[in-house]
């Protein structure tokens, strides 16, 4: 019985999230962003099959989100017009799945046969070639223009038209936790198990039985599918798609999402998903410098915690598993260190903010506001106090981390020395 | 007489260099058969060519009435035959329990389904766990292969290969870097993995192979020149002058 509320508790508590975040979060605004989330979460998961799970790094997997958007957006319309059997949209996203599957498979079947490099620079080649026959033939895909469609065709069950975004975003939320525990049951079957085995060492996956270009070639086809279901509901959430969701640019964006959120964990696109893409709605408004900060993210993240932000969660995981308290000690060391850290990273925000400003807006806005302060960056006086924060907190930054990691240490053998309990 | 293996007049070139000059070689059906022979002489080779990894470039390959000479890897291993590395090739990342598990997957029949899931597979959950204990590795299934001291990744090493029940083993130098209290235990370990099936073993170690060969072949410069029982293959003049007499004590 604990047993099976210790697997459930996730998914219940996930289901219970989702159901009352429009309770808390009720403007439209975050409604659209929440259920954006939810697909994204999809796709994050989906792209993880590959990168996290299989070893296969792709540069072009927006291809089977951004074609099954397209289908969608075609079909609704072919719906309105009685030219094709009629589907409730809640149904939709399984379409759409489909002929995400489909491409897989089809294209999948050429660039699985190899891994490593080779396999990226083909995921390169067909991104950019849909995306090119995506500006190319207007009659299907109506260029740079895109197309779009109406979501409202008709009556459904308890009268859900998806008129409302507040029922596009149950319809999305449903189908995120549907899509989630289907691709975390899938890591658990032989063929998840395989696909491991594949990232692993491909080689001695031969020697044991298994074609490893046969498992890639599934994992990028299921893959693909759950990338077709996050893309026909980002046609329905939108009811408009065009070649931004086919480009090198989206499967570049998931590729950030799921690296920054980690690609050794289950949760790690999850989080990524979500919060890159409340930063992106959140500061494109803001700032005009914020894919400056998502490229700097991304570095950091590769260079100085590769596991990302899931993998610095579950490094502490030994330690509270053994007993929460041997978790204290760390939290005046680590305190020390966020502070620099948010200090030095302030600083360079400031000097950033006001570089752009004097390269771009000078003749429209007389005025910066950074932070709620407003800053003249035309006086040195700002300069300074920027540029001395960002100094001291890279100092501090590299006083505080040697303690910080020793007090990590410290808790990771006083853990192992405990008997589980 | 049924042979598990039958090679005959396999060769085997890189570029201009051949590695194998036209090896003749019989395993028989339940016996354990050493291949020795000094460094270069292309043993890893040979092995590469009857598992698979590459194909011959001349000559053929038999397992038991099958001719494999050009089958792929996971064709030659799914009728039955498995062999393990020099260097020691696991799955890392992944814990002790799922590396077995992986080596137990197809030839239980689990292929490549989706699913099902594996914890809820008694015959796959029952077969890891014979083969971790027999290995002496059930009090670590939990950590990332990775993390295993040497000497057990070497025994994971030889548990992924027997996992699947093949009949026909090929060891790959199993005992190489170990002391000596542990080579020990890897030859009682090779003794009970492979009762009642063929195993060909490469091994440095002259002690290892007098105890354990029913047969021994002797591999010099890409040639068999000497197959023997080992008191044939110690007495044998050939092999004095080519091998034991420069090399091994």
């Amino acid at each position: 019985m604990n047993m099976l509320v210790g697997r459930l508790g996730p998914w219940i508590g996930g289901a219970i999230v989702l159901i009352a975040l429009p309770y808390v979060f009720s403007s439209g605004f975050a409604l659209t962003l929440m259920s954006q989330i939810g697909l994204l979460i999809v796709f994050a998961l989906a792209y993880n099959m590959l990168l996290g799970q299989g070893g296969m790094l792709s540069f072009g997997h927006a291809v089977y989100f951004g074609l099954a958007g397209y289908f969608t957006i075609h079909y609704l319309n072919f719906i309105y017009e009685e030219e094709v059997p009629y589907i409730p949209v809640t149904l939709i996203p399984l379409l759409g799945g489909l002929v995400g599957l489909f491409f897989g498979i089809l294209i999948g079947y050429v660039s699985t046969r190899r891994a490593g490099t080779t396999f990226a620079m083909i995921s390169l080649g067909f991104g950019e070639m849909v995306t090119a026959l995506t500006l190319v033939l207007v009659a299907i895909f109506n260029g740079e223009d895109g197309i779009q469609t109406d979501r409202v065709i008709g009556e459904e069950l308890f009268g859900v038209t998806y008129g409302p975004n507040i029922e596009v975003y149950y319809l999305i939320a449903g189908w995120c936790l549907l899509c989630t525990l289907a691709m975390f049951l899938l890591t658990r079957t032989p063929f998840g198990r395989i696909s491991n085995a594949v990232r692993d060492n491909a080689e001695r996956v031969e020697f044991i039985g298994y074609s490893s270009q046969r498992i890639r070639w599934l994992a990028f086809s299921l893959s693909s599918f759950f990338a077709g279901i996050a893309g026909a509901l980002h046609a329905v959430n939108i009811e408009h798609v065009g070649f931004e969701q086919v480009s090198v640019l989206q499967s570049g964006l998931v590729l950030f999402m799921v690296y920054i959120g980690g690609t050794g964990s289950f949760v790690g696109p999850i989080i990524g998903a979500t919060l890159l893409y409340f930063l992106q709605s959140t500061l494109t408004g803001v700032t005009e410098a914020w894919v400056l900060y998502l490229g700097v993210m991304f570095v950091a993240v590769i260079m100085f915690f590769p596991g990302g932000l899931a993998g610095l969660i579950t490094m502490h995981q030994p330690i509270w598993r053994v007993h929460s308290r041997l978790l204290a000690p760390l939290l005046i060391p680590y305190a020390r260190f966020f502070a620099a850290l948010v200090a030095s990273v302030l600083g360079c925000i400031g000097l950033i903010e006001m570089l752009y400003f004097r390269s771009s807006r000078l003749s429209t806005e007389t005025e910066l506001i950074i932070f709620g302060i407003e800053s003249d960056p035309f006086s040195a006086v700002p300069w300074v106090v920027f540029t001395g924060i960002a100094v001291a907190g890279g100092f501090a930054v590299r006083k505080t981390l040697p303690s910080a990691v020793s007090a990590w240490n410290t808790a990771i053998a006083d853990a192992r020395a405990l008997p589980r309990g | 007489m049924n042979n598990a293996l039958t090679l005959t007049g396999v060769r085997k070139s890189f570029g201009a260099t051949e590695i194998i000059r036209g090896v003749d070689m019989e395993i028989r059906d339940g016996e354990r058969h050493a291949i020795i022979g000094p460094n270069g002489a292309g043993k890893s080779t040979l092995y590469n060519l009857i598992s698979g990894r590459f194909p011959p470039s001349a000559g053929g390959i038999r397992l038991y009435d099958t001719d494999i000479t050009n089958k792929k890897a996971f064709e030659i291993n799914r009728l039955g035959l498995t062999r393990s590395f020099q260097v020691t090739n696991i799955f890392a990342r992944m814990s002790v329990l799922d590396n077995v598990r992986c080596g137990c997957l197809f030839a239980l029949g689990h292929r490549y389904a989706w699913w099902k899931l594996v914890g809820r597979l008694r015959d796959l959950n029952d077969r890891t766990a014979v083969i971790l204990k027999d290995i002496g590795l059930w009090g670590k299934r939990d950590l990332p292969a990775g993390l295993l001291s040497y000497a057990d990744q070497r025994a994971l090493e030889l548990g992924i290969a027997v996992a699947g029940g093949a009949n026909v083993i090929l060891l790959d130098e199993p005992t190489a870097g170990m002391s000596h209290s542990e080579i020990e235990q890897a030859v009682s370990l090779i003794r009970r993995i492979s009762e009642g099936k063929t195993l060909v073993i490469v091994e440095h170690d002259m002690g290892v192979v007098f105890d354990l060969a029913d047969r021994i072949s002797v591999l010099v410069y890409g040639e068999i020149i000497a197959t023997g029982t080992p008191s044939e293959i110690r007495s044998s003049a050939a092999v004095q002058e080519a091998y034991l007499g420069t090399g091994a004590s």
